[in-house]
């Protein structure tokens, strides 16, 4: 996968039968239903139809014979045709839309489902506005076709065809003009949709550009002050909105000159029969009110030509839906359970990587980690240190099972975790991230989310033991306070002090926290400290560290470089040796040192 | 200048009525005549159409009926033909030009909102909700050039076809004419209320929308701890209930459209089986002829079914509408002037600044700079220092002038700084942020973005080798063509940092303003950092705001600041002989060494 391919807004303008087998097999468990609304659909159409016949029946037999009883029996049959219709036009608007919002639903429902058992190298790859993009409008496109594009498509195909047919029954030779003219008006009609519809592409796509210019004008307002680049900007941003004017102005001459067309073919149609008429009328061969009955037919054919045509243009456009969506729901997992993975009992024990080699496949292939070894005794804590891009969060990955070795193995409790189920590792593992990630919801809801079942007791005090009970106390609606979207409402410390009562919550095994880099005001510095010793206590601990006193505090310091392990050992053993740790460890010194003095003053 | 004038065309800041549709009309200046001869067409063309049937009907009675036929009847077919191109092509100019008056307008509001935004003040920019501004910058504009090219004009069509063909009818006979009103009133009050009631309903529909979707994607952005925490099914579970409501809400807003449709079928439908009935009668007893009938029942489809589309249409104007006063709102604020001035020095500044008995307060509130002198050299260095909130930062937005201090006087060059326009001062004062602001461009394109003339690829790798980032870059597979952002690299706060000092650089600005940020990265990165920041205060006024105490000992001049007043100055030497702050966070730092000393030997 490209960048490329992320940007592939639109189709190929092929239409694939697979693609389309696919789309409809969503359809399937509802085909009752499609067959309900399908005959609704065309009892509309058939009354439709039925209506005109009766206008000529009108003629025909009430006014030109002078029949006013008759009128009103014609009248009355039209009375009832409108009340079939009626009944048929809610049978196919309800069931039509209703199946229509269940196939949306269950699409959505159907990739959330399969998003969330992809593997995390998927979602590092992909941004999430392609995936959403596909979960909430391609979804849409294809129940949109299924559902009304099928209406409209049999509505105007049936509606051709009965028509078709009456004018056959009244007249052939007139009803052949028409025949022949109705497959120039679709092409036609076809034609002009597939270069509106590329317009339109055009302009979505400078639309969305258009946002993107706004959203950063705001954003980064300082620098373009700052930088003077407002006459600059003005100019950039008439590159986009310009272009976007030409093609929405194009689409709208295509859109208005459509119709006209059309129309026109069909006033060809209509010359044409009264051309004929006159003998015809003489002849005896049509009445009037057949005449009447064609005029009507072929001015009115224009709507379903129109509809047909849209529909088809549409088709196209859910059809890349479908394609996008097939290529998410194909995707498999890259880290799977083996047929015969099995549930431990416990993950508790002690921890081995053994000759470990990995990279990214996104990357250059350019290993991460290499050759690395390691073994943690149940119970020890770890401290990772070393810069930026070292791999140290590869490590946790790794353990975590987010990601497989690519060479060698990692044990716990001397098996190969491979040969665990996955979720049986991870739902024994407490994490805390360097950024913390809350859910909407209350605090409660958030919580809970280190588990599900915990009482109210035990909520409170996992709060406590995290120092978070107080700070939520404080706030007016206590656990039941919102946290907002992505928790904003809260400050970041408050967010770090929430995922560690939410780790501690959930009573894991082995804990692995990344320890934030951004600074805290020095009371919830102090809370955060309180609640890691709380959750280290007993637990076999891997510590991505940046604080002094956690380092200090762990049992063992790796400090790890471009993939290897350069120094490993004690705090005072590593200072001794004035490699690497001493000097990060006397940066780290002066910083922190500085900062709370800082606060003193 | 005059590039800018082409682009905004008019400009809508002058549109300062008090009323919503005279500011629409001050909307449309420029597309006014052609719009209104897009609704005059619009009922031409209708003309056109009704005409049709009317020639239908003389055909019925005096050629097929009366066998009068005093011409060739290709004639008629030629007029039936003849009349269909002038309906379309009045139907075409119609549409076009309203479309083009809406895509124009469109664009015209676009341009000038782009242009607003970025040139209203700092305290505007400080209050506004960016995701409001954004949805009033997308889709109000939108509604509004719906409003032009759909509405308006659809409001113009049904009129016209409603009176034409009425009028049509009331000539054939007045009677049969009103007998096609007697449910049109029903019709047209049952579809503005369905339509008000359902949109009504269809918001609830969409926040439930919102809803779902931010609910999926802050599982895509918490994807590491749903896994973490292996709460996969729970999150389905999660999702599925908000999906189902969806589902809910949508069926009921479909139960509403299922009973409007067929039941408004039912009044038209009864509408005109009345007329029928009418009409037949008429033709029976003579009072109209056959080709009469035959034309009244085309003609009274024109009259009654556009009524039930009025009701969306009215419906969706009035929130157009709210839409265009969403958008004027913004325009109401008022711009910062860029050029204005009364005094624009011919030279670049030399980089002498005093300031004298400086406060500043944002309105009406309480002062946050309090009685500020000192003055600078060119070519010095000043540090300031203080905690957060002592009024730094405050203090370095009035240079720039993105606020205006409101007492005291502060001068460039000995120019009073509000004399000079913010564009001048701005060109010559480069500022590097603690957090810097890339855009989603490459990164060459980043590092250019402050010079307006092109600069050649030379001067752009030039300046990030001062920035010591040309080595980071050439590091990337694409290099200087990387994309910054969501599509492409995600950068370190020191790579940025030292992109946009490499921006600065290109600038080169006179004076400079420098957020001191190294506290929040690596150590291998900070001596670059350093190294990069003494290149680009080479020759220049520099202000640093300063979070540590190890990079102002060179200052020139060291201001400390405490709740908006300058509470110590000099240099270093002699703040350290001095009773007070500096001294004090002097003596932590020879703590801190002695401290490290202690920790080394004796842990």
């Amino acid at each position: 996968m490209t960048e490329d391919f992320f940007d592939e807004e639109d189709f190929q303008g092929k239409i694939d039968r697979n693609i389309i087998k696919r789309i409809f097999q969503f359809a399937m468990p509802y085909r009752n239903w499609f067959f309900a609304f399908i005959c609704f659909t065309l009892l509309t159409t058939l009354m439709d139809s039925i209506q005109v016949i009766l206008n000529k029946y009108l003629i025909d037999q009430a006014i030109l014979t002078g029949s006013k009883s008759e009128a009103v029996r014609i009248v009355r049959y039209y009375g009832l045709t409108i009340l079939v219709q009626a009944v048929s036009v809610f049978g196919f608007v309800y069931i039509a839309g209703m199946i229509g919002e269940r196939i949306w639903y269950d699409l959505r429902q159907k990739m959330f489902t399969h998003l969330q058992k992809l593997s995390l190298s998927y979602f590092s790859v992909t941004p999430v506005g392609w995936i959403m993009s596909r979960v909430n409008s391609d979804s849409y496109r294809i129940s949109d076709l299924v559902t009304w594009g099928l209406v409209d498509s049999s509505f105007a195909i049936v509606n051709i065809l009965v028509s078709l047919g009456f004018m056959l029954a009244i007249n052939w030779q007139m009803a052949l003009i028409v025949l022949a003219i109705t497959p120039i008006m679709i092409v036609t009609a076809w034609q002009f949709r597939l270069r509106i519809l590329k317009e339109y592409r055009n302009v979505r796509r400078l639309n969305s550009k258009v946002t993107g210019s706004y959203n950063e004008n705001i954003s980064g307002i300082r620098v373009i002050k700052g930088l003077l680049r407002e006459q600059e900007n003005l100019r950039e941003f008439n590159e986009l909105t310009s272009p976007m004017f030409q093609s929405a102005y194009r689409a709208a001459r295509l859109n208005a000159l459509f119709l006209p067309c059309i129309q026109i073919l069909s006033a060809v149609a209509l010359a044409s029969i009264i051309l004929l008429s006159q003998k015809k009328i003489d002849s005896g061969m049509i009445t009037i009110g057949g005449i009447q009955a064609f005029i009507n037919y072929v001015t009115s054919m224009l709507w379903p030509v129109q509809d047909l045509a849209r529909v088809y243009g549409e088709m196209q456009q859910s059809i890349a839906s479908g394609e996008r969506i097939f290529t998410l729901l194909d995707t498999e997992p890259v880290i799977r359970d083996s047929a015969d993975a099995y549930e431990p009992e416990s993950i508790a024990g002690d921890i081995e990587f053994d000759h470990v080699s990995f990279y990214y496949d996104d990357g250059d292939g350019t290993p991460v980690l290499e050759d690395f070894s390691l073994k943690v005794r149940q119970g020890e804590v770890i401290a990772l240190v070393g810069s930026t891009g070292g791999g140290k969060s590869t490590i946790v990955n790794l353990l975590c099972r987010f990601y497989e070795p690519k060479k060698g193995v990692i044990r716990i409790n001397g098996n190969d975790y491979k040969t665990y189920k996955m979720e049986s590792i991870q739902s024994r593992i407490g994490m805390v991230l360097q950024v913390p990630h809350l859910f909407s919801g209350t605090i409660r809801e958030n919580l809970q989310y280190g588990n599900l079942n915990a009482s109210d007791d035990q909520l409170h005090e996992a709060a406590k033991a995290a120092g978070a009970d107080e700070f939520i106390q404080s706030l007016p609606n206590g656990y039941d306070e919102q946290v907002g979207e992505n928790g904003n409402l809260l400050s970041v410390g408050q967010k770090q002090l929430i995922s560690l009562a939410r780790a501690i919550l959930a009573n894991p095994e082995l804990f692995i926290m990344d320890e934030a880099t951004s600074s805290v005001d020095t009371i919830t510095e102090n809370l955060i400290q309180k609640g890691m010793e709380q959750l280290m206590k007993g637990r076999t601990s891997f510590i991505i560290a940046h604080r002094l006193s956690t380092i200090k505090r762990a049992d063992r310091i790796i400090v790890i470089e471009d993939g290897r392990i350069i120094e490993e050992g004690t705090h005072n053993g590593l200072l001794k040796q004035k490699g690497k740790y001493y000097h990060l460890y006397t940066q780290q010194f002066r910083q922190e040192k500085e900062k709370d003095y800082a606060l003193q003053l | 200048m005059k590039s800018s004038e082409k682009i905004i065309d008019y400009d809508l800041t002058s549109a300062r009525s008090k009323r919503k549709l005279v500011n629409l009309w001050y909307c449309m200046s420029g597309y006014r005549v052609r719009y209104l001869f897009a609704i005059l067409s619009q009922g031409l063309s209708t003309v056109c159409k009704t005409s049709v049937y009317l020639l239908l009907s003389w055909f019925i009675d005096n050629w097929l009926i009366l066998k009068i036929r005093t011409f060739p009847i290709a004639v008629i077919a030629a007029g039936l033909l003849l009349l269909a191109v002038l309906e379309g092509m009045f139907s075409y100019f119609a549409n076009s030009t309203a479309n083009y008056t809406a895509e124009r307008i469109a664009l015209r509001i676009r341009n000038n909102l782009f242009n607003h935004i970025q040139r209203l003040s700092f305290a505007y920019h400080a209050k506004v909700d960016t995701g409001d501004l954004i949805q009033r910058s997308t889709s109000d504009v939108d509604a509004i050039r719906r409003f032009f090219s759909e509405e308006a004009i659809g409001i113009g069509r049904i009129l016209f076809l409603f009176i034409i063909n009425f009028t049509a009818i009331y000539r054939i006979h007045p009677t049969l004419a009103f007998s096609t009103l007697i449910i049109v009133p029903l019709v047209f009050l049952v579809a503005v209320g369905f339509f008000r009631n359902i949109s009504k309903k269809y918001d609830a529909y969409q926040n439930q929308d919102a809803v779902i979707s931010s609910l999926l994607q802050e599982n895509l952005t918490g994807v590491r701890v749903v896994k973490a925490f292996a709460r996969q099914e729970f999150e389905i579970r999660k999702y599925e209930q908000e999906n189902w409501k969806k589902y809910q809400l949508g069926k009921r807003l479909l139960r509403m459209e299922a009973f409007f449709w067929p039941s408004t079928d039912l009044l038209c439908g009864a509408q005109m089986a009345i007329s029928f009935i009418i009409g037949a009668f008429f033709a029976i007893d003579g009072k109209i002829s056959v080709g009469n009938f035959v034309a009244f029942l085309s003609l009274i489809i024109w009259i009654i079914w556009p009524i039930r589309n009025m009701g969306r249409i009215i419906v969706h104007m009035s929130r157009a509408l709210i839409s265009f006063q969403r958008v004027m709102d913004i325009f109401k604020e008022d711009q910062e002037p860029l050029d204005k001035g009364s005094y624009l020095p011919q030279k670049d500044p030399k980089g002498y600044i005093t300031l004298d008995h400086v406060c500043f307060a944002y309105q009406n509130e309480e002062e946050i700079l309090k009685d500020i002198s000192f003055s600078v050299m060119p070519g010095q260095v000043v540090a300031i220092i203080g905690s957060t909130g002592s009024g730094k930062s405050t203090l370095m937005n009035l240079l720039p002038r993105f606020y205006e201090y409101t007492s005291g006087s502060i001068k460039l060059d000995d120019i009073e700084l509000n004399e000079l326009p913010r564009s001048y001062l701005r060109k010559h004062i480069g500022i590097v942020e603690q957090e810097p602001f890339l855009f989603s461009r490459t990164i060459g394109e980043n590092i250019a973005y402050g010079v307006s003339e092109k600069k050649s690829q030379s001067e752009i790798e030039e300046a990030a080798k001062a920035a010591s980032i040309h080595e980071n870059i050439l590091s990337f597979k694409k290099g200087y063509n990387t994309m910054v952002g969501e599509r492409g690299v995600t950068l370190s706060g020191g790579q940025k940092q030292r992109i946009a000092i490499a921006r600065t650089l290109l600038k080169n600005p006179r004076i400079l303003i420098m957020d001191d940020a190294t506290s929040s990265v690596d150590a291998d990165t900070e001596s670059d950092i350093q190294s990069a920041l003494k290149n680009l205060m080479r020759n220049r006024t520099t202000f640093i705001i300063a979070h540590r105490i190890q990079t102002i000992q060179e200052a020139d001049l060291i201001l400390v600041m405490d709740k908006g007043r300058i509470i110590q100055s000099g240099t270093h030497q002699d703040l350290i002989n001095q009773e007070g702050l500096y001294q004090k966070i002097f003596k932590i730092q020879t703590r801190i060494e002695e401290e490290l000393e202690k920790e080394m030997c004796c842990d």
